[in-house]
């Protein structure tokens, strides 16, 4: 079921069962106590007038002329029933009378007050108060078990008599050794209404502070799950492709919101990177489109008519020179894609850097002849570690960039020598030089300081790939300029990888 | 009709201006910005094919220097076929925009608009009495009769028929009707008109002596 899913539902309904779980006990415990103090007291009484009672039938007959009025009856001194065992059939019932000055403790003509019943031994009621409840037989009524139980236990202290409820009567029922029984009891209907009122105020109070405890609770978890709906909100805009959405941290302090801080964070990045990616493929795809253009004008245009072999010849040379260009772009493209995701393997070899700088210095000489540049290398042998190739195209790719935007008669030095442990390589040309608003870019992809693709088909990602190389080997590469001055490429290889 | 290609990738330039000449244009071209601006505002050009990524000067400068001067219809040329870069390029005062890559029919197409509107023509059908020229197809019938024209005299008559109705100068046809690298004999284009009124009917091209000539 969804509602056992929710985490707010189930926090609610373990902490509603533990509420309830408390409470009930709690209600049940003060229940308890007031109905224990409520009975005890009218307990209390019941044992005292059962003492008093019990004192008086064995108080032997008041004698003296206040005694002639006293109701009780007792039989001859040495007949008392404590005396000796009594004899059922010898002892007829006797009358017992209340004394005057016990008659307050059993006010007749309050229907809840207490009141006494004596009973003969076959359970036939000598005397007793008038207030007392209307029953069939005694002792067919009195369910309390064994009267003579404390009997049964010699040595023991007897505990009070036990006290019993007949309907709402409240009654003791304590046997003399003679063998009457007295039965002292009261209406407890007050105090049970009482007890009732108690229950229903408790249940009351109880179910009160259930409804404040869940309404709170369902507050608070609300309150906190709030920041789970925002971020499950944004999360469900971002998977829909809005990269732009941020959950709304709103001032929350609470670990939640330190995680939408962070899942904030971790989006700003994402959408970062989406940006990058995706200028990145639209910048890959404008470099296509120009040797694409070439290929479809070319094309096109000698499809239109009849042409000579000489027409044909040269339409299928542009769209070679096309195709290349393309070629070299998607190389660019797949080594920076590979050096991107880690994936480039790189052949390292321990070998003289020298050996391949003066190489590349060899193979860019054609170049700097046409365009009537200098190149004056000086270079101290330096065992490196690294791949040679991938290194060769770094210095080939410097070197020729140098050329390329040097002016003719122009020089280009390189210098290569050790450092504190790094082979460092300087190219430096006496060009035109790079502003200071491109410098910071020039190691961008698709970077090209005068916004044509002149430069022999360059797409500008050739320093993107030196700056890939360069950083897989350990090492660093920057760029000073000067406009007007020239250009400096610094490469920085450690000597021991 | 004169165009100008600026376009920096040779291959690219070298195919454009073929093509359009052998569409009946007279096609001169440049191959960075520098020379495109120069030969822009120097020449009227009945449009401007005009690459935006130019080394030295670049298309969007290109174009907003010479609207300065001239109305010349630019049709750029460019790689970015993002809404902004077509925004700005019509902002800046382009007349149409052509992403790369492009088929040459619909460049050519596009090029037809952009003269046709600057001449402020709807269709691509002009009729001056008798004569239909359909500019798309590039033919001139006479009473329902396709005539037979060479490529030069159709753009005599097209650019004659683009300004009925005005009187339009040698000076203005040589410039019109031939490019830089064609010597400009002064005779080539009398040839021309008198074929055309062998063709198309005396009457169809009057003579304002002194002026130049007009069709009515």
């Amino acid at each position: 079921m969804k509602i056992f899913k929710s985490i707010g539902w189930r926090l609610q309904i373990w902490y509603g069962l533990i509420l309830v779980v408390v409470l009930a006990g709690f209600g049940f415990t003060a229940y308890q106590l007031e109905r224990g103090r409520l009975l005890g007291r009218i307990d209390d009484e019941l044992h005292r007038r059962v003492e008093v009672l019990a004192s008086a039938l064995r108080r032997p007959p008041p004698r003296g002329p206040e005694g002639n009025g006293q109701p009780f009856d007792r039989p001859p001194p040495g007949q008392f029933p404590d005396d000796r065992p009594p004899e059922e059939n010898l002892h007829p019932p006797r009358e017992y009378h209340l004394p005057a000055r016990d008659a307050h403790f059993f006010d007749a003509s309050d229907p809840n007050g207490f009141y006494f019943s004596i009973l003969s031994r076959d359970g036939k009621e000598i005397t007793g108060s008038t207030n007392q409840p209307v029953r069939t037989s005694v002792t067919s009524t009195y369910t309390g078990g064994d009267v003579n139980w404390i009997q049964k236990l010699p040595g023991n202290t007897p505990p009070p008599p036990k006290v019993n409820f007949f309907e709402h009567y409240r009654e003791t029922f304590e046997p003399l050794p003679s063998g009457e029984k007295i039965l002292v009891g009261c209406s407890v209907l007050p105090e049970l209404k009482e007890l009732h009122r108690t229950a229903l105020n408790l249940t009351a109070v109880g179910g009160l502070i259930l409804f404040v405890g869940l309404a709170g609770g369902w507050w608070f978890v609300s309150r906190s799950l709030r920041p789970i709906q925002n971020i499950s909100a944004a999360a469900v805009k971002i998977s829909a492709g809005d990269l732009s959405q941020r959950i709304n941290v709103g001032g929350t302090e609470s670990e939640l919101g330190q995680l939408a801080a962070v899942l904030n964070s971790t989006f700003a990045r994402l959408e970062t990177a989406f940006a990058q990616q995706k200028q990145f493929a639209a910048d890959a795809a404008h470099e296509l489109r120009t040797p694409v253009s070439v290929i479809l004008t070319q094309t096109q245009t000698a499809l239109n008519r009849e042409r000579t072999a000489e027409d044909y010849k040269q339409t299928v040379e542009a769209c070679q020179r096309a195709a290349q260009r393309m070629r070299k772009l998607i190389e660019s493209l797949l080594a920076l894609a590979r050096f991107d995701a880690g994936q480039e393997v790189l052949n390292r070899l321990r070998f003289d850097f020298s050996k391949t700088v003066s190489d590349s210095v060899e193979l860019v000489q054609p170049l700097a002849a046409e365009r009537s540049v200098k190149v004056i290398a000086e270079l101290s042998a330096l065992q490196v570690t690294g791949d040679t190739e991938r290194l060769a195209q770094v210095v080939t790719n410097l070197l020729t960039n140098a050329i390329q935007y040097n002016k003719s008669g122009g020089v280009v030095r390189v210098n290569l020598a050790s450092q504190t442990g790094l082979a460092v390589l300087t190219v430096a040309d006496n060009g035109y030089g790079i502003t200071a608003e491109d410098l910071p870019r020039v190691f961008g992809r698709f970077f090209r300081s005068d916004k044509s693709r002149a430069g022999a088909s360059n797409a500008g990602l050739g320093l993107a790939i030196c700056k890939a190389i360069v950083e897989a080997h350990g090492g660093t590469i920057e760029a000073a300029s000067e406009l007007g001055t020239g250009t400096t490429f610094t490469v920085r290889l450690p000597i021991d990888v | 009709m004169r165009i100008l290609i600026v376009e920096d990738e040779p291959d690219l330039l070298a195919s454009l201006a073929q093509a359009l000449r052998e569409e009946g244009y007279a096609v001169d071209t440049a191959a960075n910005g520098d020379d495109g601006l120069f030969n822009a505002e120097g020449t009227d050009y009945d449009a401007i094919v005009l690459d935006v990524m130019l080394p030295r000067l670049d298309g969007w400068e290109i174009l907003k220097r010479l609207r300065q001067t001239k109305k010349t219809p630019v049709l750029m040329l460019t790689a970015r076929d993002q809404t902004r870069d077509r925004v700005k390029g019509l902002d800046t005062g382009a007349d149409d925009y052509v992403v790369k890559p492009f088929d040459l029919e619909e460049l050519f197409a596009r090029l037809r608009a952009i003269i046709r509107r600057s001449a402020n023509q709807t269709t691509n059908l002009i009729e001056i009495g008798e004569v239909k020229v359909d500019t798309a197809a590039r033919n001139v019938s006479l009473k329902d009769k396709l005539v037979e024209l060479t490529a030069r005299e159709y753009s005599l008559v097209e650019f004659m028929a683009l300004h009925r109705g005005e009187v339009v100068t040698r000076t203005q046809l040589y410039e019109h009707l031939f490019d830089e690298n064609e010597s400009s004999l002064s005779n080539l284009l009398d040839v021309h008109v008198s074929n055309v009124r062998k063709k198309l009917g005396a009457e169809f091209i009057v003579t304002r002596r002194g002026h130049g000539y007009c069709i009515a």
